[in-house]
């Protein structure tokens, strides 16, 4: 018996250090590196991420002041999540854990790259290493582009992969492409990630109720699903390829949050016809106060006659 | 009933013994100074308390971000309750043919009036600004149950005046000829409130009809005021008001806090005023069989106010309740529902505690019971808000009232008093000429000896 409650005990003290237990990513993302130098430009764009994605949780850096949750959300600003590398960072913005939510659809890897460039900023002593530009093998010293173009014919999205270098220019073939378009909230995928054929080229389709601006253009970034191998490549490019929605204001239309000369009708209608009734009847009470008093009036002066 | 010219046998009789009991006490006597003086000074010093709060705003009191609404809003939402026992007495009981209220209505409406007044009062206490009040006229959105709270607490305490106003008017006129030795403005005002009433049959017909309009307008506003004040809490997303029963849940509790102040009432003026011939043992017999009722039936409504949320216990929920009934507030809240609701129903059901006396007492602790059980539902559950509150100093997120805030809620009750004291005193108490005319009479000639 005492031993089953020993064990039990045992297991209750262990819960919480196995929920607590340390966050290990895998050993080929730890050494991810940022393929761009940091610098105030990165810093700058970052911090502006971190106040709109991480602050709600994670408070400022250096105060401390995070959510008061379980398990903490700590100051990035602390040793505690300084001493990650890098990629360990990277990592765990990408693919969050518990209540931390994932980035990954929320920020492009760039995005990702200026956040950390920021929360390096509190740490003198960081000395940031660079990837070393990518050479694939199969192009080497070349500069991987990607073109998108639409085709409103069969509402295609037309994807063309290149590897120009000084001499030539040569399509990138076999390499896996996908398509984001941007939301109010995050990159939104369009269709399945595609294979890139011989001439480089891959086909996306675009769904038909894709909602752009009031023109029916639409953001679309292309990327290389490997930026390992290709880069962060991308290309962000405007297309006519959504439909055109005027947006209609939120305070257009009656509603409960609307000012009162837009309330919903049923609603002015309820309170209108309760103070009308109401004070209809007190109306009705007081003139008949007043009928008392004449026909007081009138009595006592038949009666003085 | 009333309207005939053609009076029972023995009225006028009757009428005298009884204007005369009756109107002995509207004089100032040195007791009346005397009281009026002390709620004078203690209502000046209490308002000093509110001059501070203007000058330096509502940082003197408790309220933070995170409780911001405290004692002020627990106090008018008792207020609120209190003030619908009017409607209970007069048209409920009333017009279903219960004699015996007659001589309890008026002193009911007092209260209805005294509380309702009070009640539009206290939310200015709670606005940091209070010369912005107009801007809830002006610029008032009909989507929000503030300007419904507005407009009802406006309505109600309009009718609940005409109530009482409109059966004092006979009295009125039979009073004016009888005051000898009053000063002669109380007289003059009994010349003009009585508005030529001449007891003409025609009078009373119109007095009848118009009581009749009232006393069915005022069962819907009655409910209005007290659903409208719950839709306050209940359409704001908070664990423990997020309830779909708030508004009889408020209504039945209203009927608890009224009729235990009627009840108090009715003791201080059979005594101080001599009426124990009037307010008889029967009457505080019925009455304390209503509480015992209504009490049961709020009783029901909070079995299922904390069953309901308790089964489910969601997990917002689950904190507001473990900290009603074993947390800090526990010791609040068995205290409230044992000593203000469960053992007074216990008691009442005994013929001996249903003696003015015990009455009192029980009455007594039924209202602060009330009260604090407003308390209870207002504060408690802006502690755990849906969306924690960031960022704000650790003594920011516990409400305790101050000094200040206790002193000016101090200064809403003394009003009350004060109303009370002015319409109870400076006018006649009970009906004279609905007694005079029970042909029973039978309560009225027997001696009481209580």
């Amino acid at each position: 018996m005492r031993r089953y409650f020993f064990g039990l005990l045992l297991i209750q003290l262990l819960i919480p250090t196995l929920s607590a237990q340390e966050w290990i990513v895998p050993a080929d993302k730890k050494g991810k590196l940022s393929t761009f130098p940091f610098n105030d430009e990165t810093r700058k764009a970052g911090e502006k991420l971190y106040s709109i994605n991480c602050m709600s949780c994670h408070g400022t850096p250096g105060k401390a002041n995070y959510l008061p949750l379980v398990p903490p959300p700590g100051d990035p600003a602390t040793e505690k999540i300084q001493k990650n590398n890098d990629g360990e960072i990277f990592y765990k913005v990408s693919v969050g854990r518990g209540q931390m939510p994932s980035f990954r659809s929320v920020l492009t890897s760039n995005e990702i790259w200026n956040v950390v460039s920021f929360l390096r900023s509190f740490n003198t002593a960081y000395k940031q290493q660079v990837m070393p530009v990518i050479t694939s093998s199969a192009y080497p010293g070349a500069v991987i582009g990607l073109l998108v173009s639409f085709n409103p014919a069969d509402s295609t999205i037309i994807l063309k992969a290149s590897a120009t270098s000084e001499k030539s220019s040569v399509p990138v073939a076999d390499a896996e492409v996908k398509l984001l378009v941007k939301r109010t909230f995050g990159m939104l995928p369009v269709d399945e990630p595609q294979t890139t054929d011989k001439e480089g080229l891959a086909t996306f389709r675009v769904p038909a109720d894709l909602k752009g601006d009031t023109a029916g253009m639409v953001l679309v970034s292309a990327r290389f699903t490997d930026e390992d191998v290709f880069g962060s490549a991308g290309k962000d490019t405007l297309l006519n390829a959504g439909q055109k929605v005027t947006p209609v204001s939120l305070v257009a239309q009656r509603a409960m949050w609307n000012n009162v000369r837009k309330a919903p009708v049923w609603i002015i209608l309820a309170y209108g016809l309760g103070v009308l009734i109401a004070w209809g009847f007190i109306l009705l009470v007081l003139m008949k106060l007043r009928d008392i008093y004449l026909v007081g009036e009138i009595v006592s002066s038949d009666k003085k006659e | 009933m009333s309207g005939s010219q053609i009076k029972s046998e023995g009225y006028s009789e009757r009428l005298e013994t009884v204007s005369s009991d009756i109107l002995r006490n509207v004089r100032f006597n040195k007791g009346f100074i005397l009281w009026m003086g002390f709620l004078i000074l203690a209502l000046a010093a209490c308002l000093f308390a509110y001059y501070i709060q203007l000058r330096k705003g509502l940082g003197v009191t408790g309220l933070r971000d995170v409780t911001s609404w405290g004692m002020y809003i627990a106090n008018f939402v008792f207020f609120v309750a209190t003030s619908l026992v009017g409607m209970l007495i007069s048209s409920v009981l009333g017009l279903s043919g219960a004699q015996w209220v007659k001589p309890i209505a008026r002193i009911a409406e007092i209260i209805a009036v005294a509380f309702a007044a009070v009640a539009g009062l206290v939310i200015i206490s709670d606005m940091g600004r209070p010369d912005r009040l107009p801007y809830v006229f002006l610029f008032g959105r009909v989507q929000s149950p503030i300007l419904w709270d507005v407009t009802v607490v406006t309505t109600y305490f309009f009718v609940s005046l005409l109530l009482w106003f409109l059966p004092v008017i006979p009295d009125l006129a039979i009073a004016k000829t009888r005051l000898n030795g009053r000063p002669g403005i109380l007289i003059k005002v009994y010349e003009l409130l009585s508005l030529k009433w001449i007891h003409h049959p025609k009078q009373y017909e119109i007095l009848r009809q118009a009581m009749r309009v009232l006393l069915i307008l005022i069962v819907p506003l009655a409910f209005a005021i007290h659903t409208v004040t719950s839709w306050l809490f209940a359409v704001t997303p908070r664990p423990g008001w997020d309830s779909s029963i708030f508004g009889p849940y408020f209504i039945s509790g209203a009927f608890v806090s009224g009729t235990a102040a009627v009840i108090i009432a009715m003791y201080f003026f059979r005594v101080s005023y001599k009426l124990q011939k009037y307010l008889t043992e029967d009457h505080f017999e019925k009455i304390g069989r209503v509480l015992v009722l209504v009490s049961i039936v709020y009783l029901y409504f909070n079995l299922n106010e904390f069953m309901v949320p308790g089964y489910k216990l969601k997990s917002l929920d689950a904190i507001h309740l473990k900290e009603l009934f074993a947390g800090e507030y526990a010791p609040l809240f068995w205290g409230v529902q044992l000593l203000g609701l469960v053992i007074p129903v216990i008691l009442l059901l005994f013929r001996r505690f249903r003696k003015p006396f015990p009455m009192l007492i029980i009455s007594i602790a039924v209202l602060a019971a009330a009260w604090l059980k407003r308390y209870i539902i207002v504060v408690p559950p802006q502690g755990h808000p849906f969306l924690p509150v960031q960022h704000v100093p650790v003594e920011w997120v516990i409400y305790k009232p101050t000094l200040i805030e206790t002193a000016v809620t101090f200064a809403s009750i003394i009003l009350v008093l004060i109303i009370v004291t002015v319409l109870s005193k400076l006018f006649p108490i009970l009906p004279i000429w609905e007694l005079a005319e029970d042909e029973s009479g039978s309560d009225i000639d027997k001696t009481d000896n209580n």
